[in-house]
C-alpha cells in the first residue's frame, strides 16, 4: 500500500508544479498590464495599487479593430474549412473517397514549411493588387486550417453508426438529404470543437499576417508584436493587448478539450 | 458514384486553390532570379540557386541549430507530458478544470507567448532571473551558448500540453482488461507501465512526437519576439533565416529553394523513420 500512495503524492504534486508553471507567466503579464512604467521595471513588486493607463493606451491604438480584423479572418477560413470540409470529410469516413491517398495527402499539408507557400501567395497578392489586405491571409490560413479541420471532421463522421443512415435511407431521403438531416445533426458538438480550434489555429497565426498584410490590415497577432520596443510604457500596453489576444482563446479551450481528445483519437490516433 | 465523388470536389478545389497552386508555384519561382524589389518577368536560372543553398554555411547552421531546438524541446515535452498524461488519466475530482488549465498554453498566440517570456525572462527587468538571484543564481537566459535552450523552454511551456492531450486521448483508448490482468497478477506500476502501458501507447507516441518534431521545426515566432536570430547567429533557425533571405533580403528565389531543400530533408527523415517502423512491426 504505501508505495501505491506514493505515487498518488507525487502524481498530485507533479499536477500543482504544472499548474504554477503554467499559469505564473500568465499571472505575471496580467498584473503588469496594471502598472505603470516606474512599477514594471521593478521585478520583486507584487503589490501595487493598479492603474489603467495601460489599458487606455491600448485600447485607443488600434488594438480592437486589429483583433476584428482577426475575427474576420478566422471565422471566414472556418466557415469554408466547416462546409467544405465536412462534405469531403464525410464521404471520405463513410464511401472511402479517394483512399488513404486523399487521408494522408492532407496530414502532408502540414509538413510544409509555411516558407514554401508563403512567396506565391505573396507574388500573387501583389499581381491581383491584393498586398496588405485580408484576401491573400485568409487564402494562406485555409492551407492549414481545412487540412486539420477535415482530419478531426473524418474522425468524427467515422464514430456515426451506419445503420442511422441506412434507415434514413429507407425512410426516403436522399443521399445528401441523409447527410444533411440525419448525419450532420450527430456530429454537430463535433463541428462545433473542429471550428473552435481552427479559429484558435488561425487567430493565433502572425508568419503569414506578417508577411502577407504588415500594414494597414494588420491582424492582432502581427499588432501585438509592433509592441515589440520593449522598453517604458509599451511593456504594459503590450501585455494588456497580449490579454486581449489571450482570453477569448482560453475560454474557448475551456469548451472543446473533451471533444478534442475524441477528435484527435478519431481521426489521428487510430488510424 | 456521383455523390461521391460530387461531395468531395469542393474539398479537392479548394486544396489545389491554397496548398497545390501555391506549391507549384513556389517550385517555379525556386528555378528563377525573381527579387521582390524587380519589376517584370523573372529569369529562370536552373538550379543555380539550389546550388548556392547547398554551398551556403549559413543555411547549414540553422539547419543544425533548427535540429537541436527540436531534439531538446520534443524530447523533454515527451517526458514531462507523458508524466502528466499519467497523472491526469487517475484524476477524478476538478477534472475538466484541471485539464482546459493544463491545456491553455497550445491556445495561446505564440508571439504573445515569445514577448511574454521575453519580459519574465529579462536579465534587468524579469521575474525569474531576479527569483534565481533570490537563490544566489546569476543565469542571463538569452546569453551565448543559452538562448537556444530558452527558446526550447518557451516550446516545452507552449506544447507539452499538445503532447498531454494526445497521449491522454492514447491512454483512454487503452482496453482495460491487460491492465487488470496485470495487476491481479502482482505486478508493480513500474512493471504495469513498462511492459504493458508502454508497447500499448507506442502508436500514438509516434504520432504525437511526429506531429510536434513537425511544427518545432517550423519556429519562428518565438525567435521574432526575442532574439531575432542571435546573439551572433545562435538562434537562427531554419524558418527564420528563410523569412530573412525572402523578406529582408527580397530574394525569394532562394528563398523558395531553401524551402524546399527543408521539405526534402524533412520528408526524407519521415521516410526513413516509416520504415524502420515497419521494420519493427514485423520483427
Amino acid at each position: 500500500m504505501r508505495r501505491v500512495s506514493a505515487l498518488a503524492v507525487a502524481r498530485i504534486a507533479l499536477l500543482w508544479a504544472a499548474a504554477i508553471f503554467v499559469l505564473f507567466p500568465l499571472i505575471w503579464i496580467a498584473l503588469a498590464s496594471f502598472k505603470t512604467p516606474g512599477q514594471l521595471n521593478d521585478p520583486n513588486l507584487v503589490l501595487f495599487s493598479p492603474t489603467f493607463e495601460s489599458w487606455q493606451n491600448v485600447l485607443s491604438s488600434g488594438i480592437l479593430d486589429a483583433a476584428g480584423r482577426s475575427a474576420i479572418v478566422g471565422l471566414t477560413t472556418v466557415a469554408i474549412s466547416v462546409v467544405v470540409g465536412s462534405m469531403g470529410a464525410y464521404v471520405i469516413a463513410k464511401y472511402r473517397a479517394g483512399g488513404t491517398a486523399t487521408r494522408f495527402g492532407m496530414l502532408a499539408a502540414q509538413v510544409l514549411p509555411p516558407a514554401v507557400l508563403v512567396f506565391p501567395f505573396l507574388t500573387m497578392a501583389y499581381a491581383l493588387r491584393l498586398n496588405d489586405t485580408l484576401v491573400p491571409v485568409i487564402f494562406a490560413h485555409l492551407s492549414f486550417v481545412l487540412p486539420v479541420v477535415t482530419w478531426f471532421l473524418i474522425g468524427f463522421f467515422e464514430a456515426v453508426p451506419r445503420s442511422l443512415e441506412e434507415q434514413a435511407r429507407v425512410d426516403g431521403f436522399s443521399r445528401f438529404g441523409a447527410f444533411w438531416r440525419v448525419v450532420l445533426p450527430q456530429v454537430l458538438p463535433g463541428i462545433g470543437a473542429a471550428a473552435i480550434f481552427g479559429f484558435t489555429l488561425s487567430w493565433n497565426d502572425m508568419f503569414y499576417g506578417l508577411i502577407l498584410a504588415p500594414g494597414k490590415a494588420a491582424i492582432l497577432p502581427v499588432a501585438i508584436a509592433g509592441f515589440n520596443t520593449f522598453r517604458g510604457v509599451q511593456l504594459g500596453s503590450m501585455s494588456a493587448a497580449i490579454l486581449i489576444a489571450v482570453i477569448p482563446v482560453v475560454i474557448a479551450s475551456f469548451f472543446i478539450q473533451r471533444k478534442l481528445v475524441q477528435g484527435i483519437s478519431g481521426g489521428a490516433v487510430k488510424s | 458514384m456521383r455523390f461521391k465523388y460530387g461531395m468531395l470536389a469542393p474539398l479537392v478545389a479548394v486544396f489545389i486553390a491554397v496548398v497545390g497552386f501555391p506549391l507549384l508555384y513556389a517550385l517555379y519561382l525556386s528555378f528563377t532570379d525573381y527579387k521582390l524589389t524587380d519589376r517584370g518577368a523573372p529569369d529562370l536560372v536552373g538550379f543555380e540557386n539550389y546550388l548556392s543553398t547547398f554551398t551556403n554555411p549559413a543555411f547549414w547552421e540553422a539547419f543544425g541549430v533548427t535540429a537541436v531546438y527540436v531534439v531538446v524541446a520534443v524530447g523533454l515535452e515527451l517526458v514531462i507530458g507523458l508524466a502528466i498524461a499519467l497523472s491526469l488519466q487517475k484524476q477524478k475530482w476538478a477534472r475538466d478544470v484541471t485539464r482546459s488549465m493544463l491545456l491553455a498554453p497550445m491556445f495561446i498566440t505564440p508571439i504573445a507567448v515569445g514577448l511574454t517570456f521575453r519580459f519574465l525572462l529579462n536579465d534587468q527587468i524579469g521575474a525569474i532571473p531576479e527569483l534565481l538571484r533570490g537563490i544566489g543564481i546569476s543565469y542571463d537566459f538569452f546569453g551565448p551558448g543559452r538562448a537556444l535552450f530558452t527558446l526550447a523552454f518557451i516550446d516545452v511551456w507552449q506544447w507539452t500540453p499538445f503532447m498531454v492531450l494526445l497521449l491522454l486521448a492514447g491512454l483512454e483508448s487503452i482496453p482495460k482488461q491487460p491492465l487488470e490482468a496485470a495487476r491481479v497478477d502482482g505486478g508493480s506500476p513500474w512493471y504495469i507501465f513498462r511492459r504493458i502501458v508502454l508497447p500499448l501507447l507506442a502508436p500514438v507516441l509516434v504520432v504525437a512526437i511526429l506531429l510536434r518534431a513537425l511544427d518545432a521545426l517550423k519556429v519562428f515566432e518565438y525567435v521574432y519576439a526575442t532574439t531575432r536570430g542571435g546573439p551572433g547567429t545562435e538562434t537562427q533557425t531554419i524558418q527564420y533565416f528563410t523569412y530573412q533571405t525572402g523578406i529582408q533580403f527580397f530574394r525569394l528565389g532562394e528563398a523558395s529553394s531553401m524551402a524546399f531543400v527543408v521539405l526534402a530533408v524533412v520528408l526524407t527523415v519521415i521516410v526513413i523513420a516509416f520504415r524502420r517502423l515497419e521494420r519493427n512491426k514485423r520483427a
